[in-house]
């Protein structure tokens, strides 16, 4: 979850940076291997030194301990203290072999005579002496002379200079390596950027803003990489294909209306043809009886009626393929336009209509009439085809909180799985059957709403939820 | 002596013929001891160059650790002369004889030093009982026998006295560990003490002369009296009592701090005798 932020950053994002962050966990590996491999040879080089230090001083002061020489001792120490300037060797001092000192380089901080035992304390042998951390070390070392135990040496030494070169070391060891992660994190990103631009290229034709892919113009086509000019040749040929089904899927769809209307047009003409007889007889009646004004009010009002109904009928199918309600707004009107278009067709198949419209026109004047009256001519048309002789078709229209509900039953045997398929999911459209249902769906799709398909009780229910522009309804 | 000279006399022409060849053979040797700078490298080279101005053979100058080992080889022979103490002077004045006395601010005298830390409260030797004491040679008169002496009048010995004594075999070396705490206080020659305040003053600024003692003989030129008339060593005294009159003479001594050698007798180290006088009524 923390890294979905990640996630959802470009792919041309999110490599180099993947190279990036790559190359600055080999930076601090890196730096840690130099400081580790640093700090064990500075132990080497301290080991050396006092090796070097104390081997020195018993070649040098071997004859003189046993003797009790204190002058002696201390000339050799004062000597060997001033030959390295006293910047490594802070004291020195000697005891015989009853570990009383026989002379320091400071004598007043360890007194002729003195306990060496207060300068043993956390004194380290020459072959175990390493970086600690402290400034000072101390070493205490037995004072071999002719394979004899004769005394001690105890040294303190200056490692400042070592631990100044340590924390210089690992300084500079840090900016260097911050400017070579870098300058390499940055190389990197350029190259895998460089290197995933044909990936931007193709992710951006495949529609990641637009969501419709378009093919790739050979004047973006990637140079020299055979892999990848044949990715994007198979590409252009995919997207071309998907652009010949989508138009084709449009044609197909215009069609539909069409398909839609021509179902309607037997019932239409029943509907067009019964009140034609009436108004002959009414013409004829009038004709007949001009002399009675009663009888011509009767028939003229018959004739009226019939025109009306027919105006009506003629009314509902212009509008149903007037291109210029493609942007009005639906209003219980075109609610009852089809009622009116459908109605005949259910009589004609004897089918009961349940039709209940309970969303106000304020509702209703949310959503655009043309695609809504599209869905649901196709619901309806598809109810009734699935209903059959005698079944049940119900429409019912209702405002919610989460927008405009329609939802068309139907009494049928249910929808198969191709139409299903068709209604519900976006994948390809199985072969066979009309495209009506994937009409129905690219509208709701297109209108951001859903589809949700419920079959109980012998009966099938779709219901469209469309979402309500600008928030819901009250 | 007498007779050598005689014979010497006597016979100058085969002599002197056999001398030239013997010292054409074989070079003066010239021992020093740590009575003076004796570490001076410069020093050094002035005073071999200034003894061989005076001198037909080459100059050997053999450095010994202590006074008994120069006594020693000027006793046997295997050193022509040697810069010595008056002290081992006296203790073989039967043997030996001097051939100058070094000329120091106006006169063959010097003193020894009592010296401390110059942090160190001690104002004389009374305040020094039960600390370590560095000598420089235990036949050095200021560097040993002056302090001796003066205890050996409370009845007392260096080694009674003191927790621990040094034996450093160098009076600068006294001075350093004076200096470097190793000793709380030290005997030391007061000439050298002093030309070190000139040459190192940041060693003897680290210390305090807190007594003095009377004038003494200063450290003289000595060979083996029977061996006085030999031309080599008369030429040595000739060449060390004329040092002022040549340059390179002047330039030793102008290193050395010294005005000149003049003739001396073992009148000249009485001082010294009664100080030896006093530590041996003690043993």
């Amino acid at each position: 979850m923390r890294l979905a932020w990640f996630r959802n950053l470009p792919v041309t994002v999110r490599v180099p940076l993947v190279v990036a962050g790559l190359m600055i966990v080999l930076g601090l590996v890196a730096s840690q291997g130099v400081l580790a491999v640093l700090g064990s040879l500075q132990d080497a080089r301290l080991r050396e030194i006092t090796r070097l230090h104390v081997e020195g001083l018993s070649v040098a002061l071997g004859p003189f301990v046993p003797r009790q020489d204190v002058w002696e001792v201390y000339d050799v120490l004062d000597r060997a203290q001033r030959a390295t300037d006293g910047q490594r060797l802070l004291l020195t001092l000697v005891a015989d072999d009853q570990g009383r000192v026989l002379a320091a380089t400071d004598p007043r901080r360890a007194p002729v005579g003195s306990a060496i035992a207060p300068f043993t304390v956390d004194a380290a042998a020459p072959e175990a002496v390493r970086m600690t951390g402290q400034r000072v070390l101390r070493i205490a070392a037995p004072l071999v002379y002719q394979d004899r135990n004769v005394g001690q040496i105890v040294t303190e030494l200056d490692v400042t200079d070592l631990l100044q070169e340590r924390r210089r070391v690992g300084h500079w060891l840090l900016v260097g390596n911050v400017a070579a992660t870098a300058l390499l994190g940055l190389a990197g990103w350029l190259v895998v950027a460089r290197l995933l631009r044909p990936i931007g290229i193709l992710v951006e034709a495949m529609g990641a803003e637009t969501g419709v892919p378009h093919a790739i113009p050979d004047s973006r086509m990637p140079r020299g990489d055979p892999g990848l000019v044949r990715l994007f040749r198979t590409y252009n040929a995919m997207a071309a294909a998907a652009e010949a089904r989508a138009e084709a899927e449009r044609r197909l769809a215009a069609r539909e209306r069409f398909v839609s209307l021509g179902r309607l047009s037997s019932s239409l003409a029943h509907e067009i043809n019964n009140p034609l007889g009436g108004l002959m007889n009414s013409a004829d009646t009038i004709a007949s009886y001009a002399h009675r004004p009663e009888v011509v009010r009767e028939a003229a009002g018959l004739i009226q009626r019939g025109l009306s109904h027919l105006r009506d009928v003629s009314r509902a199918i212009l509008d149903q393929n007037r291109l210029d309600r493609a942007q009005q707004p639906l209003c219980p009107e075109d609610l009852d336009d089809l009622r009116l278009l459908f109605g005949p067709e259910a009589a004609s198949s004897a089918q009961s209509l349940d039709w209940r419209v309970a969303a106000d026109a304020a509702a209703l004047g949310r959503h655009p009439a043309a695609p809504v009256r599209q869905i649901l001519l196709n619901l309806l048309l598809n109810a009734g085809a699935a209903a059959g002789r005698s079944g049940h078709v119900a429409l019912d229209v209702r405002s919610g909180p989460d927008g405009l509900h329609l939802v068309v039953a139907d009494s049928g045997p249910g929808l198969s799985t191709d139409d299903l398929a068709r209604l519900m999911a976006s994948g390809p459209v199985p072969p066979g059957g009309g495209v009506g249902l994937r009409l129905v769906h690219d509208l709701v799709t297109g209108l951001g709403g859903e589809i949700r398909h419920a079959r109980s009780s012998e009966r099938t229910a779709i219901e469209v939820v469309l979402p309500t522009a600008g928030g819901a309804d009250a | 002596m007498l007779t050598t000279r005689r014979a010497f006399l006597s016979c100058p022409v085969v002599l002197a013929a056999g001398m030239a060849a013997a010292v054409a053979a074989a070079p003066f040797r010239f021992a020093l001891t740590p009575v003076f700078l004796d570490n001076d490298a410069a020093v050094l080279s002035a005073l071999r160059a200034a003894l061989a101005h005076g001198l037909t053979s080459d100059v050997e100058l053999v450095q010994r650790r202590t006074y008994q080992e120069i006594t020693g080889a000027l006793l046997d022979g295997s050193v022509d002369a040697a810069w010595t103490c008056g002290y081992p002077f006296l203790e073989h004045r039967n043997a030996l004889t001097i051939l100058g006395a070094p000329v120091w601010r106006g006169k063959p005298r010097y003193q020894s030093y009592l010296i401390v830390a110059d942090d160190d409260p001690a104002t004389g030797l009374s305040d020094l009982a039960g600390g370590i004491h560095a000598f420089s040679d235990p036949d050095s008169n200021s560097g040993f026998l002056v302090t001796a002496s003066d205890l050996a009048g409370i009845g007392q010995t260096p080694d009674t006295y003191f927790s621990r004594t040094i034996f450093t075999y160098g009076h600068r070396n006294v001075v350093r560990a004076v200096a470097g705490g190793l000793a709380r206080s030290g005997s030391v020659d007061g000439y050298v003490w002093e030309t070190l305040a000139e040459a190192e003053p940041d060693l003897t600024a680290r210390t305090r002369v807190i007594a003095r003692s009377e004038w003494l003989g200063f450290p003289p030129f000595v060979a083996r009296g029977d061996r006085l008339s030999e031309a080599g060593v008369a030429a040595c005294r000739a060449t060390l009592l004329a040092l002022g009159r040549n340059a390179p003479g002047r330039e030793a001594l102008r290193l050395l701090r010294l005005d000149g050698v003049t003739p001396a007798g073992p009148a000249l180290y009485d001082g010294i005798a009664r100080r030896m006088s006093a530590i041996r009524v003690l043993r």
